[in-house]
């Protein structure tokens, strides 16, 4: 499974380190400046909460880091690989093996069932049995009796459950999540991270998301502000008051 | 204003995409549909006009009893615009340089003929002159025979009964000299006006009068109409069509035509259909939307027709703004083709099946599934999937085939082709259905890809409900492509095999038995060996079973063959383009029976083993009926209605020998030569015949094509259109297998595999499923003979494989180009 793990990328090295990322895309007259001069570490196993306004480019930030976009300036390097330089194929792999995402709205395909939107990353990587593990996986954030529902019938917070459990399926060294409990109530926002701290916890899963829930924003390790499309870090005592 | 709400309303919805293609789908149903129907009509209409020739006219009227009809049928002719001629003919003996001959005389008037032309010679041995009237008063143009069995030179005179004219020309050809055998006796062509003075036509003698009439269509089936209760038994109204020369090439190539048109209304209908009823899926959220808002139900059905009928209007003007300039291109091809001005036909009628097709599918598809959200509460439509009860999809199903069978019937009239049509529809969609199944669920079993092969079965399993619909549409749309492209071969080929390049285009008749071989050689010497040589014998059917034939049959029925000589024949072995329908060929060393054409069997009535008596001068001849034989009466070879074994009841009867060979145009002056060689015997040259047959095929032909070709690019936008139905849901999945880590060429050659799998799977049951159709078709419609058509079966699932992976390919294009974080951005 970990065939892509890069030799120099040992425990010491960062599981994420990006330097001096800036991102612009073009308005019809002149550039929107979304992101400017990014810097960050993350190391293995550790939780980072991402926090700021509507619009101030949180989104955009955490595709950058996926390796879902490229930026415009500045190297993203995830475990070990220089992924602001890697051909989109080789990003792809990247992706495949090591990346699970979690969307601010959801991305499921409406055509297939909750059990069928689980199976397809476990398919693309050509695993077997891929409907046994997505049903372990479905059952796991609650919707084992779901299963052959389509997004369509499933409430908003159960959509949010399908689209973590597809994040999770390959087994992932780094997830990142757009407002993983955005949409659920607190018992059920309160179960969805349950199930990410576990994660980061029992599989050392690197966790990095995006949340307006403070709750959940103090169980990480640490807390990221980002606005205006800059990104800060407040010190052990900003963040716990 | 409330019209400028509507417009704005329409310009809003031209921003959906759904909306587009339904727009598209109807506009390119209406275009297809209405240039085939106008172009169709206007090929019927020259097709009849070049084919008219071969009656010096558009529509003659025969009277063979002796009487000329009254004067206000042709002031009738002349006030509906039509122009009229008329012709008589008739036998009689004439006078010339000392000698006695009976000749058959045809007068004509000024106008004569009124399509076509003639060929004289001014000069003996001169060039061949093309004139458009025939001689003036006080002359005569005669056979070349005529001229030597008389000993006469130009110039002589001839004398008709007690009228002494001048021979000023030799007749080589007349337009509507046609095919028949019968006139042996040598032509000579007069004015009309100088018959009364030869005092020739007395009451009672056999005189035929032939009124000619010439005008354009419609002009021609009205006075029709208004002719047909006023005739006689005696009187014939006849059309080219009627003729026997062209009759079955005409008919073969209309059947074309509208098999080609009913195919289009098919394919017209299945793109509409497929692009509105996606569509209405699409307004599902619509629809909830604006029942939250709290339209009521007749509201959202009125919002809705209101809605389909206004794109069924552009659509329509849409439409015919492609059709009209298409056709007028294409019937202008028509014209350089055949090198003269074509009249062009503007057949409003064309276009209404075109209107009702549109029209009709649109409601019938995007209707029915919009109504039955009327009832349904807006959370269950948002919260149900838009595939819908099995129970409404068989309801709708039922109700498609229903609709575009209703169509085609409606456009075709023809229930052989409505039922062969949808016979082979319902066999491919039975087909489709249970082998399609099963292969899918097949696929369940393989789980999990990694290869692009793996990948692209599991995307079939996951697409199955769409993939089988996908299939359906497919194979239907190749099956009709197929159809057509499988009968425009075998049509093509059957022509070419009916008038080869090289097919005898002059006849040699009246040839004496001691001449046979000299004749033979003659032309051999000159490169032109000749075909086969058939002994014949003229006698007339005079009883049948010992009573008077005429008495036999019923006096009422007029029976041209009774009227006249037939050509009695032996031979021994059965011409390959005759088939015996009924009864048996004579064994060797028979020598007894009678074989007869099946069609003049048929008026007779006669049954195997009827005895038939033959008169042949002074003798009589009995034979029992033996066998029946088709005659392929365009094959422009001698045909004979009678045919005896060798050494049977004619043995012994004086026989004359016929025969044809091919005289390449360039070398007719060898005419001259052989003529002098051999002054009694008979040329009938048919070469502009053949060369006007071959030009009417080209012109069918290219009809065939560019019908064919037309049919095919509609296909294609039918295939199109249904790919894009699932466009976006391909593309978010795209975005998504990207985002989920899939490589762009994995992504590109499992989409491709894919969409072949499906693609090559249609096509090998679409192309079965068109020969089933052909079939069908090829006995009923075609009269040919059915075989599998390997140079179609294999190449076509083939580019059909392609051609859909490519459209997967095309449509995955977006998908590539972009970073998958836009992409999704954008998919929201
Ligand atoms: N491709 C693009 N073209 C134009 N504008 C863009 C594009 N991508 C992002 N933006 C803009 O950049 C800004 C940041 O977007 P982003 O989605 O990252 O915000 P966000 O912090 O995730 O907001 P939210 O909390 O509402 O999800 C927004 O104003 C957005 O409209
Ligand atoms: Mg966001």
């Amino acid at each position: 499974m970990n065939q892509m793990t890069n030799p120099n990328a040992d425990h010491h090295t960062p599981m994420l380190r990006v330097t001096g990322l800036s991102h612009r895309v073009p308005l019809e007259t002149d550039t929107l400046t979304i992101l400017q001069g990014v810097n960050l570490e993350i190391n293995r196993g550790e939780s980072v909460a991402i926090v700021g306004r509507s619009g101030s480019g949180k989104t955009t930030l955490l595709g950058l880091l996926a390796g879902l976009d490229t930026p415009s300036e500045g190297s993203v390097e995830l475990d070990g690989a220089m992924i602001s330089q890697l051909s989109e194929d080789k990003r792809a792999e990247l992706r495949a093996s090591r990346v699970g995402f979690v969307f601010q709205s959801f991305q499921l395909l409406p055509a297939l069932s909750a059990l069928e939107n689980v199976m397809l990353p476990l398919e693309l990587a050509g695993m077997d049995n891929p409907d046994r593990r997505a049903r372990e996986l479905l059952e796991r954030v609650g919707l084992g009796e779901r299963l052959n529902h389509t997004p369509r019938q499933l409430s908003g917070g159960e959509q949010q459950r399908v689209a973590i459990a597809r994040a999770f399926a390959c087994e992932p060294v780094v997830l990142f999540a757009d407002e993983p409990t955005g949409n659920l109530d607190n018992r059920t926002g309160q179960a969805v991270s349950d199930l990410l701290m576990a994660l980061n916890r029992e599989q050392g899963t690197t966790l990095v998301m995006v949340t307006h829930d403070e709750h959940l924003a103090a169980r990480c390790a640490r807390q990221l502000h980002i606005e205006a499309g800059q990104l800060s870090e407040p010190t052990a005592e900003e963040s716990v008051s | 204003m409330a019209a400028s709400q509507k417009l704005h309303s329409v310009g809003r919805d031209w921003r959906e995409r759904d909306v587009r293609v339904v727009l598209a789908a109807l506009m390119i149903a209406v275009a297809t549909v209405a240039t085939i129907a106008l172009f169709a009509s206007q090929l019927q209409r020259t097709l009849v006009t070049s084919a008219s020739t071969f009656l010096a006219a558009d529509r003659q009227l025969d009277v063979e009893n002796g009487r000329p009809i009254p004067h206000s049928w042709l002031e009738e002719a002349h006030s509906r615009g039509l122009r009229t001629g008329q012709m008589v003919e008739f036998s009689t003996m004439v006078f010339g340089g000392d000698r006695f001959q009976l000749v058959s005389v045809k007068a004509v008037s000024d106008e004569y003929p009124l399509r076509g032309d003639l060929e004289i010679q001014t000069r003996e041995g001169g060039p061949r002159e093309t004139v458009r009237s025939g001689p003036p008063p006080g002359e005569v143009w005669i056979n070349p025979r005529l001229l030597r069995l008389l000993g006469l030179t130009l110039g002589d005179t001839l004398e008709v009964g007690n009228e002494t004219l001048r021979v000023s020309a030799l007749l080589l050809r007349e337009p509507d000299g046609g095919f028949s055998m019968s006139a042996l006796a040598p032509r000579v062509m007069m004015h009309k006006n100088d018959v009364a003075a030869t005092g020739v036509i007395q009451t009672g003698s056999r005189v035929e009068y032939v009124y000619l009439f010439a005008g354009d269509t419609a002009a021609l089936e009205s006075f029709g109409a208004w002719l047909k209760p006023q005739l006689e038994p005696s009187h014939e109204w006849r059309s080219v069509r009627d003729g026997e020369t062209l009759s079955r090439s005409l008919q073969r190539a209309e059947r074309f035509l509208l098999l080609g048109g009913s195919l289009a209304v098919l394919l017209a209908a299945v793109a509409v259909a497929v692009a509105s009823r996606q569509y209405a899926m699409s307004q599902r959220d619509t629809v909830a939307l604006l029942k939250t808002l709290g339209l009521s139900g007749p509201g959202i059905a009125r919002l809705y027709l209101r809605r389909l009928a206004i794109w069924g209007i552009v659509g329509i003007v849409g439409g015919l703004a492609i059709a009209i300039p298409l056709f007028w291109i294409l019937a202008s091809m028509l014209g350089n083709l055949l090198d003269r001005p074509v009249e062009l036909y503007f057949d409003p009628n064309a276009v209404f099946p075109a209107l009702a097709t549109a029209v009709v599918s649109l409601f019938a598809f995007a209707y029915p599934p919009i109504r039955r959200l009327r009832h349904v509460p807006a959370m269950r439509v948002l919260r149900s999937q838009p595939t819908g009860e099995h129970k409404e999809l068989w309801r709708d199903g039922v109700l498609a085939l229903v609709a575009i069978f209703g169509l085609v019937w409606l456009y075709a009239r023809e229930l052989d082709l409505v039922v062969a049509l949808l016979g082979s529809v319902v066999l491919l969609l039975l087909v489709l259905g249970l082998v399609g199944g099963v292969l899918i669920a097949g696929l369940r079993q393989i789980r999990g890809g990694g290869n692009a092969w793996r990948l692209a079965l599991v995307g079939l399993y996951r697409h199955r409900g769409a993939s089988l619909s996908q299939m359906a549409v497919f194979g239907m749309t190749i099956m009709l492509a197929a159809t057509l492209l499988l009968v425009r071969t075998s049509l093509l080929d059957d022509w070419k095999a009916q008038l080869p390049e090289k097919a005898p285009n002059h006849f040699l008749i009246n040839i004496a038995p001691d001449a046979k071989d000299d004749v033979a050689a003659f032309w051999r010497e000159r490169g032109h060996p000749l075909e086969h040589l058939y002994p014949m014998v003229r006698g007339r059917l005079t009883e049948l079973n010992g009573t008077p034939v005429k008495e036999a049959i019923g006096n009422d029925k007029n029976i041209g063959a009774l009227n006249r000589e037939l050509n009695l024949t032996w031979m021994d072995s059965l011409p390959d383009d005759n088939k015996i329908v009924k009864g048996e060929w004579f064994t060797p060393g028979t020598v007894s029976g009678v074989s007869v054409e099946a069609e003049l069997a048929e008026r007779l009535g006669l049954k195997l083993g009827d005895r038939l008596t033959f008169t042949v001068g002074s003798e009589t001849v009995t034979e029992p009926v033996t066998s029946f034989r088709t005659v392929q009466w365009d094959s422009m070879k001698p045909n004979f209605y009678m045919a005896f074994p060798p050494g049977g009841g004619l043995d012994g009867l004086p026989a004359t020998w016929i025969t044809s060979f091919y005289l390449p145009p360039d070398q007719k002056t060898d005419l001259n030569a052989f003529t002098r060689q051999f002054p009694t015997i008979s040329v009938l040259e048919i070469d502009h015949i053949i060369a006007r047959i071959q030009e009417i095929i080209r012109q069918v032909t290219l009809a065939i094509e560019t019908i064919l070709g037309m049919i095919l690019a509609a296909a294609l936008v039918v295939m199109a259109a249904v790919v894009s139905a699932t466009l976006r849901d391909r593309q978010r999945e795209g975005a998504l297998l990207r985002t989920l880590g899939g490589r762009q060429s994995l992504l590109v050659r499992s989409t491709m595999l894919e969409f072949g799998v499906l693609g090559g799977f249609a096509g090998i049951v679409g192309v079965l499923a068109a020969e089933a159709a052909v079939y069908a078709l090829q006995y009923r419609m075609f009269e040919g003979s059915f075989s599998w058509h390997w140079s179609v079966i294999v190449p076509v699932p083939l580019a059909s494989a392609l051609l859909v992976s490519l459209l997967g390919r095309w449509q995955l294009g977006p998908v590539l180009s972009v970073s998958p974080m836009l992409l999704l951005r954008r998919l929201e």
